[in-house]
């Protein structure tokens, strides 16, 4: 009896210490060799990204910089160079926005509106349609570069939008916005499917009874139900679209619309490597995915999760 | 309300160019707030044909047609009519209101008030009004249940579809939820299919029962009708618990033979007979025990088991190689390993013939039992 009782009395001390087998030992060494494993580039790049030029050339890239060695100066001068000021909407992070924004949203909506058309709305050739849908999810960037090149070649976005403000400079922007969509929708038609194959039929058929038609279905029914699946296409999406270069590179032409990846690579262009500016500016335009990231998080697990109802 | 005909429908669906008949040809006419259950094994074709009637599925053959006006090419939604699922079916991210709420949105112009007044009314009907800001997650299956009939019954439907509503409950709520059902469905007087592999809900909660069996309609009569006269051997092996027994019987000069006994048949019976193959089935509970094996139709019989149900016991006994199951009641002695006399009393034997199934005598009754219902 007594001895229950004292058991309960221990401090956390002796229950710390009692837990302190070597197997946990070990297995805690592990877990925080792998935590410094991943993140050592990460560190390295933030400790880059504060050090002057000096410091970097005289200390190792993870070890933090003296006193005298640290600065702001690099993320100053990387801000400048992607955005110049905070509301210019001039700069390069504005140009990715304003091309990785309506790209997202509508590669993720149609890929919606697709996957429920070929999984609860029966037509004749819906599997033909699917397996092109497939198959466009394998074909990669680099084979296509040419003959995108050559499509907007043909359709000159430029001279639809002759005379409407805005958009016209922006033609070229509005073109990589349109093919990253048509890029995105099979994957997300496919990440849509499978979450539409689990929905329960029975529901569906008892809205069509209560009177609904197929597209106040999906408006009232589905797409309320499919917010933990969109969080995780819009995540992928915009990380995909946001971080491309390489149809930005194909697309994109004069240097006043680089989107941000452009911008960074021009960033390293100079005669003179300057570490600290690129690695500064590599956390700027990485920042918007964070904030995705972040605000999505939660219906990012649900979804991936395969629950939300 | 309504009344509902199905006339001659088939469906059939295509399998790799192969013809796979669902429902076969069947008839039925459902008339205005009837309860009609239409019951058989699982895959016999009563869910297809409560799906045409819903108009979830095309009709292959046939016409539907609800009071007058044929249905065939009419979608779900304009057939003003009103369907409960096994699943409930209910919609996750709405409350109860919204439920109930949503088929009068979607197919009536009311207004805001008058459609609140109506979820409020059928939820009142149905006890759930204090759920009726509820989420369908925090409702425990009896109570999902009772929204999904609410769902259905708000919307004033000329018909009534419920597909195996119950079976998802326990078997006490089950009988609870049975009568309460039959209880709304008589106060609504809205005509109703309802549909169940579960004989006892056949038996006691249709006005009628239809029969089905491999897509083709065995016998659609009032529940009795079915137990007593029933039309072939499916249907009577399939209503009734314990199920009928059947013997496999030759007919020879009045009487009916087997490998462990025969049975004479009187006169007037055997002379309606014009096949020697029969069947000859008789109900657990028609089977008597009896002090001695002296009568004609009294045979002596070994008990191999006895189930006892408190109210009654399932006594399962043999006669040389033929096995069969007789009802007693249950304050009746009797002991695994004895001999038992038993009596088959001709007035209630049923006589099949064996190669169509078809039944060529039934039981003698009371006439008032099996009188039609007004």
């Amino acid at each position: 009896m007594s001895g229950e009782e004292g058991s309960e009395k221990r401090s956390r001390g002796q229950r710390f210490r009692d837990g302190l087998t070597p197997k946990r030992v070990g297995l805690y060494a592990v877990l925080f060799g792998m935590i410094g494993f991943y993140l050592a580039p990460l560190e390295s790049g933030l400790m880059t990204s504060i050090k002057s030029t000096e410091a970097f050339a005289s200390t190792t890239p993870f070890a933090p910089p003296g006193p005298e060695g640290a600065t702001i100066e690099p993320w100053l001068l990387a801000w400048e160079s992607l955005q110049e000021s905070l509301f210019n909407l001039r700069g390069s992070l504005a140009n990715s926005l304003f091309f990785a924004l309506p790209a997202t949203l509508l590669s993720a909506t149609l890929g919606s509106l697709a996957a429920y058309g070929l999984t609860k709305v029966s037509w004749r050739g819906q599997i033909l349609v699917f397996a092109l849908l497939i198959a466009g999810v394998f074909i990669p960037y680099q084979a296509v570069l040419v003959p995108l090149r050559q499509f907007w070649s043909f359709i000159d976005i430029a001279s639809m939008l002759t005379g409407v403000p805005v958009l016209e400079p922006r033609a070229d922007l509005i073109e990589l916005s349109i093919t990253h969509t048509a890029y995105g929708i099979p994957i997300c038609t496919v990440l849509f499917r499978a979450y539409y194959q689990t929905l329960d039929n029975d529901m569906l058929e008892a809205a069509r009874i209560d009177g609904a038609s197929i597209t106040r279905i999906y408006r009232r029914i589905v797409l309320p139900l499919s917010v933990p699946m969109f969080a995780v296409t819009l995540i992928y999406q915009f990380t995909q679209i946001w971080n491309d270069l390489l149809f930005a590179l194909v697309i994109v032409q004069s240097s006043e619309f680089f989107v941000v990846t452009q911008e960074l690579n021009a960033l390293q262009g100079a005669l003179v490597q300057e570490y600290n500016i690129q690695m500064a500016g590599a956390f700027i335009a990485a920042l918007p995915t964070l904030v995705v990231y972040i605000v999505f998080g939660k219906q990012f697990a649900e979804g991936v999760a395969g629950g939300g109802t | 309300m309504a009344e509902l005909i199905l006339d001659r429908i088939t469906k059939y669906f295509d399998d790799d160019g192969e013809r796979i008949v669902a429902v076969d040809d069947a008839s039925i006419d459902i008339a205005d707030g009837e309860f009609l259950v239409l019951v058989g094994p699982s895959g016999c074709g009563k869910s297809t044909t409560l799906r045409m009637i819903a108009g979830l599925e095309t009709i292959s053959e046939g016409e539907i047609r609800l009071d007058d006006r044929v249905i065939n090419d009419q979608k779900p939604q304009q057939r003003d009519i009103a369907m409960v699922f096994q699943s409930y079916a209910l919609y996750p991210h709405m409350t109860v209101r919204e439920n109930m709420r949503f088929g009068l949105e979607e197919s009536t112009d009311l207004a805001d008030e008058e459609m609140n007044s109506r979820v409020e009314e059928s939820a009142t009907m149905m006890g759930i009004d204090d759920l009726l800001g509820r989420y369908p997650r925090e409702l425990s299956g009896g109570q999902q249940q009772r929204v999904a009939l609410g769902r259905a019954i708000v919307r004033d439907p000329a018909v009534f579809l419920m597909d195996e509503p119950l079976s998802n409950l326990d078997a006490k709520l089950r009988s609870s939820m049975r009568t309460e059902l039959q209880r709304i469905q008589d106060e609504l007087g809205v005509t109703t299919v309802y549909v169940t592999h579960d004989q006892t809900e056949a038996m006691t909660m249709g006005d009628r029962i239809a029969i089905l069996d491999d897509g083709r309609l065995q016998q659609v009569a009032t529940p009795l009708e079915c137990y007593h006269r029933p039309k072939n051997q499916f249907v009577a092996s399939f209503i009734g618990e314990p199920s009928m027994n059947f013997f496999d019987m030759r007919l020879e000069g009045g009487r009916l033979l087997n490998e462990d006994f025969d049975y004479s048949l009187s006169s007037r019976i055997a002379e309606t007979l014009d096949t020697e193959e029969l069947v000859l089935g008789i109900r657990p509970e028609d089977i008597e025990l009896v002090d001695g094996a002296e009568g004609d139709h009294d045979y002596a019989a070994e008990v191999l088991v006895v189930e006892p149900m408190g109210n009654e016991n399932s006594v399962h006994l043999r006669i040389g190689e033929t096995r069969f199951i007789a009802t007693v009641g249950g304050m009746r002695q009797i002991r695994e390993g004895e001999t038992a006399a038993v009596r088959l009393p001709e007035e209630a034997i049923h006589l099949f013939d064996r190669a169509s199934g078809e039944a060529l005598h039934n039981r003698r009754l009371e006439a008032q039992l099996v009188e039609p219902p007004v």
